[in-house]
């Protein structure tokens, strides 16, 4: 993931690179783009950005290493600088914020979660998208990048900057989050959310 | 570690939920954790809240990783990419 630029591609290698380790991430990148954006015209926007980037700066890319964690690197920091810079909306939580105000590595795992797990198998896949939509951004990302896209924990500290520690915590707390929201779409499905066995 | 019980009985209580459950979130997640199954096995087979932890955590991945609503790439989205790049080249 260095920005230092190894060696100069060829037109046609760079057009190689593009379209054999760059493209197939599109669909990827596009459910990244729109899940952080929830608008469809902006997400294509920095879709499209993104593959700009990644295009202008492909020599700094090394062919047969993980290009789907570099373009989503390039996603997150281009959503972070240039999205959210030019949107009006207020983000809901910065990274920043969140971090100073959770010291990263002190997590309570006393999880006395009541919810069920029938409950969890039979939520609607809007259920479950929207639970995921109403997390604070970073708690969102991270989840995306865990479950939804499959990324090691070493892969999503890379993508988003942060220590291993850090993505392991944020995981955690997201999760927790996204258990809150389920318990109480739980609820309005009728489904007894009390532990039956007390 | 583990206190010994009779068969297919569990502890109610976990002596170490915090450690327990980071550990057994990082198997969930596929990362490398050293003697994984025979750990879990025991878990799972010995403590009521390791057991409950974990298939309730099992359960919440299983349903965002399948479940989840998956948008569609517009289609004029990659013709634009192709377009841009052929300006910048």
């Amino acid at each position: 993931m260095s920005e230092v630029q190894r060696k100069k591609y060829s037109e046609q290698e760079k057009n190689h690179v593009f379209d054999k380790e760059f493209m197939p991430h599109i669909d990827s990148m596009y459910n990244f783009a729109f899940r952080l954006t929830f608008d469809e015209d902006d997400a294509k926007d920095l879709v499209q950005d993104t593959y700009l980037k990644a295009y202008r700066f492909i020599n700094s890319f090394e062919q047969g290493t993980n290009a789907k964690a570099w373009l989503f690197r390039i996603l997150k920091n281009s959503f972070i600088n240039d999205y959210r810079r030019k949107s009006k909306q207020p983000a809901k939580v910065d990274y920043q914020e969140v971090e100073t105000y959770y010291n990263s590595d002190d997590v309570d795992y006393t999880s006395t979660t009541d919810l069920r797990v029938d409950a969890v198998k039979d939520m609607l896949g809007d259920e479950i998208s929207n639970a995921l939509n109403s997390l604070a951004v970073d708690f969102r990302t991270v989840i995306i990048l865990a479950d939804l896209e499959g990324f090691t924990y070493e892969e999503m500290a890379k993508i988003l900057d942060i220590p291993i520690g850090t993505v392991r915590s944020r995981l955690h707390r997201a999760r927790n989050l996204l258990k809150d929201q389920l318990r109480s779409y739980a609820k309005t499905m009728g489904y007894n959310t009390e532990d039956e066995e007390e | 570690m583990e206190e010994n019980l009779p068969m297919g009985e569990k502890k109610l209580s976990c002596a170490d939920v915090s450690k327990c459950f980071q550990l057994l979130e990082s198997i969930l997640d596929g990362e490398n954790v050293p003697n994984s199954q025979a750990m879990l096995q025991e878990k799972l087979a010995k403590c009521e809240p390791c057991f409950k932890h974990f298939h309730l955590e099992q359960a919440i991945r299983e349903v965002l990783k399948n479940k989840c609503t998956k948008h569609c790439v517009p289609n004029e989205l990659i013709a634009n990419i192709r377009e841009k790049i052929q300006e910048i080249k």
